[in-house]
């Protein structure tokens, strides 16, 4: 039935949203495709499982893993990223090689430290299931949709109410003039890391919660599905991100369940990347190059 | 011992072989190309379905190197229209469609890959020896190759594009017939790669040419040092013997191995050998050549 | 760099001097092993096998090896990577001087080292890996696992004749574990006179089931068959609940991990699967083999653990019964009759090496698995009927 696959395709979608905007924040500011994103949704996610397990307070689980990711992240970019990126002249996919190297060790270390093994949440929901007329909600999707929402306002809100975000906007438009102007483009730096690294574990933890398992394995495919989604949104563009997100996320569903196309999922959504690219080289809300 | 160090030579060969010709493209041409693997198993998969039918070693070779080039020239084509990161992300894309494509076509062997036959040399099986110094071979030729195109008109409009694409065109050079016939020669080498691969391990299956293969071969190129001939050779060398090396550290391996990426990348950006790296400066300087050498 | 490398050497030296040191006075019989140890994606499986192997060269060593010889088990990390098995099988064939070589790993690590050992004239056993060309290196090689034919056609026996099933959804994981089962599984249950109303293939790496679950649902299907690992099993089996299905699912030896139970927990009750392992097996080897799992690593023993620790078996009771020259021991394995071992008797091996053995049915029952029935019609568990 169309209604219940749409939903599902929103669900995987609301997810995608929110596992890219961290690459994206970051790509706004530092101009670096950071795949070690997906290290920050693994870790975020064993995180959260050890104080969810320990506590048995899911609130807290998902308010301390995302901090201590997101301090995670300031310290990756002042002692990796930041002085990579000073150095004059350097290409964009040299980053991107500490990136990969800092995933491998993400995956790695999950795997020595935690076990290789899965484990699983069991967030108990009071109810297991909603029928509503044919189609099944689950709760789990629910509060992926209100978290999902909430974390994207409170991030509207940082980026355009507040002068970090104002700083933020600045440097993502030109760090160079914004620097010359007397904006703190460090600070901006900072909050990207946070926030993106933060908004990852967040994802991690809400895809646990969802499959009810996670392994080391888990960064994975987020790590280079993230890419293909914050290019289309226009790489570095907040609100283009959430719409790519939910349209990987509807075509992957919907396309898988009602054509006979024989591709994976996975690689649908490259696929709709490069053919919106192929008619707008720049994605989807891509005003300018950045180059 | 020594049929080991040849199984890991031959491999190691092959990826230099990769490495070079993603640094014609990368290097030369600068632009962001990171799905090589593809290409890589383009080459592979023609080789090993032209085996299957009873064709020739070398003219499986050939094909590989022409089937691979041909689909390179499409992607210079479609590079034109797209500018770094959305082409590095596009590569990528293309890898994994292609690796979807191997794991799914029937003439592809479908999930369970395609077997090929070791080729026979002077009546006698070919060994990892023989490939071994098939690959060296050609490594040689390409490096001979890459020295004539940079020293040729080529090579210069080539760095004239990778500086600057506008002021290349107003000195008239035809930058888009550059762009195509350097994504045309990269990925023609990555094909021939790719031949010889499929015989060396006689299976061949989707996996084999992964994203992370060509993220592997990037960080050959970067950790060697991009832009030059010896900087893929030595991070070619070193990534294909580290996993190896670093068996001591049994569990730890990838842990190490995703550590030095990381610290090679943040302290030596410009790779091991590449312009500026402080191990050639020391070497220049051991050699008397120190003098007068400004980056 | 100097510095690194003279310490990377000294390093080497100690560990060299240190298990040198460690190494028993009498020749030990070498044993090579691989499996999938540090990739992420496989690294669960990679542990059980190796642990598997470990105890397995424990328990042989405890009471007193094999004719008086210790067992030394060299073993390598492979990362599920065929240009490192190949590496691996050289440097087992030509440096470690193994006598034979357990293969703890996927499909084409396996397929990729199987014929170098042949080459090298080493025996080689292959565990789990469902591979169908592996066993086709040559006579040195043999392989423990059902081909995919064996368990499909006999799931779709089961399905049919055992369940009832008259309209059966197939969802598979795109890999040859998948697709090959898959493949057989139609072609019997056509004959026995089922409906496919539908077939999804999923990659390995694509967790969600709800799309698919939902599109099914709208089929009136009574039963699914789901050729996957426990991942993606697990991800059937709860969204089969959660969606109200109502129908049975049958698995296959992929589901056969704790790992399942854990993350499908309640919603696993009523799984059937194929399985080689059977865990209510009242055979002694059986029961202490998954005692000493548990004392040993605190954790279930599944059916690539059980199936490696049957390798070693086979490789042990060859070496004991002819030495350790791999001609002798290949023929030795080839004319195997009723050997009973963890996964159930092990009945003989095809012409080509494939190891003939009744498919087990198990129910997980309560949060476990749990003996239902077991096939053991020759026509069905014979890989060789399936030549073509």
């Amino acid at each position: 039935m169309f209604l219940q696959q749409f939903i599902n395709g929103l669900v995987i979608g609301s997810l995608y949203a929110l596992t890219a905007m961290g690459a994206t924040l970051i790509y706004g500011i530092l101009g670096i495709l950071d795949i070690a994103n997906a290290g920050a949704y693994l870790i975020g996610a064993y995180l959260g499982w050890y104080i969810f397990y320990a506590t048995g307070n899911i609130a807290l689980a998902f308010l301390l893993s995302m901090a201590a990711v997101g301090l995670l992240g300031v310290v990756l970019q002042r002692l990796i990223y930041s002085p990579i990126l000073a150095k004059p002249r350097t290409l964009s996919i040299i980053p991107l090689v500490a990136a990969v190297g800092l995933f491998t060790m993400s995956s790695d270390a999950v795997r020595l430290i935690c076990g290789a093994g899965t484990k699983a949440y069991n967030f108990k929901f009071p109810v297991d299931a909603f029928h509503l007329g044919g189609v099944t909600i689950l709760p789990s999707w629910v509060l992926i949709f209100a978290l999902t929402a909430v974390l994207l306002l409170i991030l509207w809100f940082i980026l355009n109410r507040t002068r970090m975000g104002l700083a933020w906007r600045a440097s993502a438009e030109d760090a160079e003039i914004s620097r010359a102007c007397g904006v703190n483009t460090n600070s901006a730096m900072a909050l990207s890391y946070i926030l993106g690294y933060g908004f990852a574990a967040a994802a991690g933890i809400m895809v646990g919660i969802l499959y009810n398992s996670i392994t080391p394995a888990l960064g994975e495919v987020p790590s280079y599905k993230m890419l293909a989604i914050i290019v289309l949104g226009g790489l570095g563009n907040p609100l283009g991100t959430v719409i790519a997100g939910l349209l990987i996320g509807l075509a992957e569903t919907l396309l898988s369940v009602y054509t006979k196309i024989p591709i994976p999922k996975d690689a649908i959504a490259f696929v709709v990347l490069i053919i919106v690219l192929l008619i707008k080289p720049s994605g989807l809300l891509g005003q300018k190059n950045k180059v | 011992m020594s049929a080991y160090f040849f199984s890991i030579g031959a491999t190691a060969a092959i990826f230099i072989l990769l490495a070079l010709s993603l640094n014609i493209i990368t290097g030369y041409a600068g632009q962001a190309m990171m799905g090589h693997a593809a290409f890589f198993g383009i080459g592979a998969y023609t080789a090993a379905i032209l085996n299957g039918m009873g064709v020739n070693f070398w003219l499986c070779l050939l094909a590989a190197l022409v089937m691979a080039g041909v689909c390179g020239a499409v992607l210079g084509v479609i590079s034109l229209r797209l500018q770094a990161d959305f082409l590095a992300i596009t590569t990528i894309g293309i890898n994994f469609v292609m690796v979807a494509l191997f794991n799914n076509l029937k003439i592809t062997g479908g999930s369970l890959g395609l077997n090929v036959r070791k080729p026979m040399l002077f009546g006698a099986r070919m060994t990892n020896t023989h490939f071994f110094v098939l690959t060296v071979i050609l490594i040689v030729i390409v490096c001979l190759l890459t020295v004539k195109m940079r020293r040729s008109w080529f090579g210069m409009a080539l760095a004239s594009i990778n500086n600057d694409a506008a002021a290349a065109r107003s000195f008239g050079i035809d930058v888009n017939r550059y762009q195509i016939l350097t994504f045309t020669i990269g990925t023609a080498i990555a094909g021939l790669a790719g031949g010889v691969y499929a015989h060396r391990m006689g299976f061949i299956a989707s996996s084999d040419f992964a994203f992370v293969i060509s993220i592997q071969i990037l960080s050959m190129v970067v950790i060697g040092g991009i832009g030059t001939i010896r900087g893929p050779i030595v991070g070619g060398i070193l990534l294909s013997f580290l996993p190896e090396l670093l068996r001591f550290a049994d569990n730890y391996r990838n842990l190490v191995y995703g550590g030095l990426l990381v610290l090679m990348v943040r302290f030596l950006p410009g790779g091991l050998l590449g312009e500026g790296s402080p191990i050639l400066k020391l070497w220049r300087r051991i050699r008397g050549k120190g003098v007068g050498v400004h980056e | 760099m100097k510095k690194i490398l003279a310490m990377l050497v000294a390093l080497t030296m100690v560990f060299a001097l240190a298990t040198a040191g460690m190494a028993e006075a009498a020749d030990p019989i070498r044993i090579g092993f691989f499996a999938p140890v540090s990739a992420a994606s496989a690294a669960a499986d990679g542990q059980s096998a190796q642990q598997s192997a470990e105890l397995a060269v424990k328990l042989i060593n405890e009471n007193g090896g094999i004719n008086g010889a210790q067992v030394e088990l060299v073993s390598y990390d492979d990362g599920l990577d065929t240009t490192e098995a190949a590496n691996i099988a050289e440097k087992l064939s030509t440096a470690d001087n193994v006598v034979a070589v357990v293969s703890g790993s996927y499909s084409s690590p396996t397929r990729v080292a199987a014929p170098i050992f042949q080459d090298y004239g080493k025996l080689m056993v292959s565990a789990y890996a469902v591979h169908p060309d592996v066993v086709n290196a040559g006579n040195l090689i043999f392989s423990q696992s059902f081909p995919g034919a064996v368990q499909g056609t006999a799931a779709a026996e089961f399905a049919v004749n055992g369940l009832g099933a008259k309209r059966i959804a197939i969802v598979a994981v795109d890999l040859d574990f998948g697709t090959e089962q898959a493949t057989y599984f139609k072609a019997k249950a056509a004959e026995l006179g089922a409906e496919i109303v539908s077939e999804d293939y999923i990659a390995i790496s694509d967790n969600d089931m709800t799309s698919v679950i939902s599109k099914i649902k709208g089929e009136d299907v009574d039963l699914i068959y789901s050729v996957n690992y426990y991942a993606q099993a697990s991800e059937v089996c709860r969204q089969v609940a959660l969606q109200e299905l109502g129908c049975p699912i049958l698995g296959t030896e992929g589901a056969d991990s704790w790992q399942l139970l854990e993350t499908a927990g309640e919603y696993a009750n009523g799984l059937y699967i194929t399985t080689n392992m059977n865990r209510d097996d009242a055979n002694e080897g059986t029961q202490a083999y998954i005692e000493n799992y548990r004392s040993t690593y605190n954790m279930e023993p599944d059916m690539v653990g059980a199936s490696v620790y049957d390798a070693f078996q086979v490789v042990f009771a060859a070496i004991e019964a002819v030495g350790t020259d791999a001609e002798a021991m290949a023929e030795y394995i080839q004319n195997m009759k009723d050997f009973d071992t963890v996964t159930g008797t092990l009945l003989s091996y095809t012409s080509n090496g494939s190891a003939v053995k009744p498919v087990q049915i198990q129910q997980v029952q309560d949060g476990a698995f749990r003996h239902y029935s077991e096939i053991t019609d020759a026509a069905i568990i014979n890989p060789d009927s399936y030549a073509e």
